[in-house]
């Protein structure tokens, strides 16, 4: 009996359907494939409720996986936003309770660079773009579909281009973060369809004094935006690759990589790669309220020096190690910094208290040797386990380290394939997926690991190159193990 | 102890950060270098802090001690060439700076326009300090023309008639140019003598004035 090819499942908008304004309305429809009575139908079924977000970064693409079939459900070339040679970078999904039917996204995108291309010769130098886009899915006709809803660089005239990360907590619903590490920048907005700005932040090093000074950065009063879009602002042309912290590059430089949010308290984590710290930001007041050292034989934190007008200056009189990714686990118990190039560890703050300066690192994760750079982090809900990006440079693959948060020891290695990046946990918490890119060219696909037993469950191919992903959380309370807590 | 290096208080700190009046960083300075190559960065592996200078910032280069010039080095016809031949005998100023840096780059101008103005017997030579990007467009073997093209686009848009040369860098090797060299802002200018012992090191931009030479 011939089957299908498309199905569409009827269904409401379910309640509680997350999101910022401009969701979909009415009844609908979404189109996805019954892959009932197929070889691999059961299999794939355990992962019903799970859409995976693929970008693609030299592919300039977007995905919307249905993990469950699996199937692409929609997909998007960011061309067509007038980009040429889109090179999307970091995403972080809002939450959806059926995201079948529709959800948002956020995207950032960079132009194209080292090592990749040379940024500066004449072919590359006017292509790409440093952009954030707000994007929206959209399942609810017979044709799936993906949009902008928002491009926020030229709405707020501030363009970055690294990671993205949506607030939770005290900041759930309120929020969203992005950070770049070529103009060493934060900005913060509204999450709604027409964003507004609530806050920039910069940060400056004098290698002479020896201090850092993280500044508010202001729109221009009679515009209400920025002047920073496009390559203005930028301190290098070209990120920091992995592990070249120690580049020669402006002397100002700090490589400012992301913004993330402790998910129960209102305070949120800028993570500054070339000076190994983190500051620690009151989003209240959206004042620096310290700046943690997460080094294995520095202080806790930094010393603040002065703070002037809308600038607060910290003593940073050497730097053991810079690090990369830093985050939260989901409980707000840790916070975990990922040092990384003259220490591959990873430095665990007790982070509970209100007050940061009373964060102290109660221990590192080490083992790593001389290969391995502790890089990106990924979290289940109940915060059993971390995960861990374990990047490697070329002819080493890397890996994929389960940490146990009791232990804080490594107990289990997964060799998941050439330049591998991010993790997330599906919305059940049951396993956790991982992508790699091969550097851009070579082997580069999507891997489902099983959270309890450990047992790949499944290997999906991609052309496009992963440099990041995120699964779309169910609820606000989901959005703590995704692209809001760690990146 | 306290250093004898003159680390010139660059003109970024007034343009940028005026409301600071930062001291030099004195202390801690003195420390020697040429430390034994340990870490092969060709098998991937990351050197050791001790291995670079004990932390990201490493103290520089004493002054007085001799530039070192056996890096590998190209001209802009891509011919690599020994280094030491192009300082050997002459007072110097050696200008470490990578097109991927505005800051470094711009300052060239301003560099080479001060020293034909106030010391135009110095022996001015611009050095980058870095090979491009080039991993989807030919891999490693395309570094050097890749390159030596992006610095001659850079001599030409800038109207720069000083000799340039393109030094690679290996920032992750306890060998590479910018670790045995000391120098992690751009771009870093030293002053050596005929001998070619270092007289001064500046980093960053500077706001240049008749004596600094």
């Amino acid at each position: 009996m011939p089957i299908s090819r498309r199905d569409f499942i009827k269904g409401t908008l379910a309640a509680g359907l997350a999101g910022a304004g401009g969701m979909l309305a009415g009844p609908s429809f979404a189109a996805r494939h019954n892959s009932a009575g197929e070889a691999q139908a059961e299999f794939f079924s355990k992962f019903e409720g799970n859409v995976i977000l693929l970008p693609g970064k030299y592919s300039g693409t977007v995905q919307a996986l249905d993990l469950a079939v699996p199937e692409t459900l929609a997909w998007f070339n960011y061309g067509l936003t007038g980009v040429n040679m889109p090179i999307p970078h970091h995403i972080a999904a809002m939450p959806s309770a059926d995201p079948y039917i529709g959800f948002d996204f956020y995207q950032t995108m960079q132009p194209p660079m080292a090592p990749y291309v040379n940024e500066n010769s004449p072919e590359w130098r006017d292509r790409g773009d440093f952009k954030m886009f707000k994007m929206r899915y959209d399942g609810s006709g017979k044709q799936n579909s993906i949009h902008v809803v928002n491009d926020i660089a030229a709405t707020t005239g501030m363009a970055l281009g690294v990671h993205v990360s949506i607030g939770v907590g005290e900041n759930a619903k309120k929020y969203v973060a992005f950070a770049d590490g070529q103009k060493d920048m934060v900005l913060i907005t509204t999450i709604d369809d027409n964003p507004k700005i609530v806050k920039a932040l910069r940060a400056d090093y004098d290698p002479i004094a020896r201090q850092v000074n993280i500044s508010h950065v202001f729109p221009d009063p009679a515009t209400g935006m920025f002047d920073f879009q496009g390559r203005k602002g930028m301190k290098t042309s070209h990120e920091a690759m992995l592990g070249e912290e120690l580049m020669p590059a402006d002397p100002t430089a700090v490589f400012v990589d992301a913004f993330t949010w402790h998910p129960t308290l209102p305070l949120g984590a800028i993570l500054i790669r070339r000076l190994g710290c983190c500051a620690i930001i009151d989003t209240n007041t959206w004042e620096v309220r310290a700046l943690l050292s997460t080094a294995k034989g520095s202080p806790d934190n930094f010393p603040l020096v002065k703070q002037q007008g809308f600038t607060w200056t910290f003593a940073v009189p050497s730097v053991l190690t810079p690090l990369h990714e830093a985050g939260f686990l989901p409980s707000g118990e840790y916070f975990l910094a990922c040092n990384n190039v003259l220490q591959n560890n990873i430095g665990v703050f007790r982070a509970t208290d209100p007050d940061p300066l009373k964060w102290k690192k109660d221990k590192f994760v080490e083992g790593f040797g001389n290969k391995y750079l502790p890089l990106h982090m990924g979290n289940v809900p109940d915060s059993r386990w971390a995960y861990f990006t374990m990047w490697a440079r070329k002819p080493n693959n890397g890996y994929i380290a389960k940490v146990d948060t009791k232990s804080w020891e490594v107990v289990h290695k997964w060799d998941t394939g050439p330049d591998p990046h991010t993790c997330d946990c599906t919305v059940d918490g049951k396993y956790m997926t991982t992508v790699y890119s091969g550097n851009q060219g070579g082997e580069s696909g999507l891997v489902v690991i099983n959270v309890d037993n450990n047992k790949i469950e499944a290997r999906l191919p991609s052309p496009a190159g992963h440099h990041d992903h995120v699964v779309v959380p169910k609820d606000w309370e989901g959005m703590k193990s995704s692209r809001s807590t760690s990146v | 102890m306290i250093s004898d290096i003159q680390l010139q208080r660059p003109a970024w700190l007034g343009m940028r950060q005026r409301e600071f009046a930062a001291a030099l960083a004195a202390a801690g300075l003195m420390m020697g270098f040429a430390l034994p190559a340990h870490a092969d960065s060709t098998d991937g592996t990351f050197p050791t802090a001790e291995q670079v200078g004990g932390e990201v910032y490493q103290a520089p280069l004493k002054i007085g001690s001799t530039l070192p010039t056996d890096f590998a080095a190209f001209d802009v016809q891509g011919a690599k060439i020994d280094f030491g031949t192009v300082i050997k005998g002459k007072r110097s100023l050696v200008v470490f700076f990578i097109s991927a840096v505005p800051v470094s780059v711009n300052e060239l101008k301003r560099i080479e326009d001060f020293i034909n103005k106030n010391a135009p017997k110095v022996n001015l030579v611009f050095v980058n300090a870095d090979t491009v990007g080039v991993a989807l467009e030919g891999g490693p073997q395309k570094a050097i023309s890749a390159t030596v093209s992006t610095v001659q686009l850079v001599a030409k848009e800038h109207g720069l008639k000083r000799p340039m040369y393109v030094a690679p860098n290996d920032a992750l090797s306890p060998t590479g140019l910018s670790n045995r060299l000391a120098f992690r802002g751009l771009p870093t200018s030293f002053l050596v003598n005929d001998k070619g012992a270092i007289e001064k090191i500046f980093v960053g931009p500077q706001h240049w004035k008749k004596g600094d030479i």
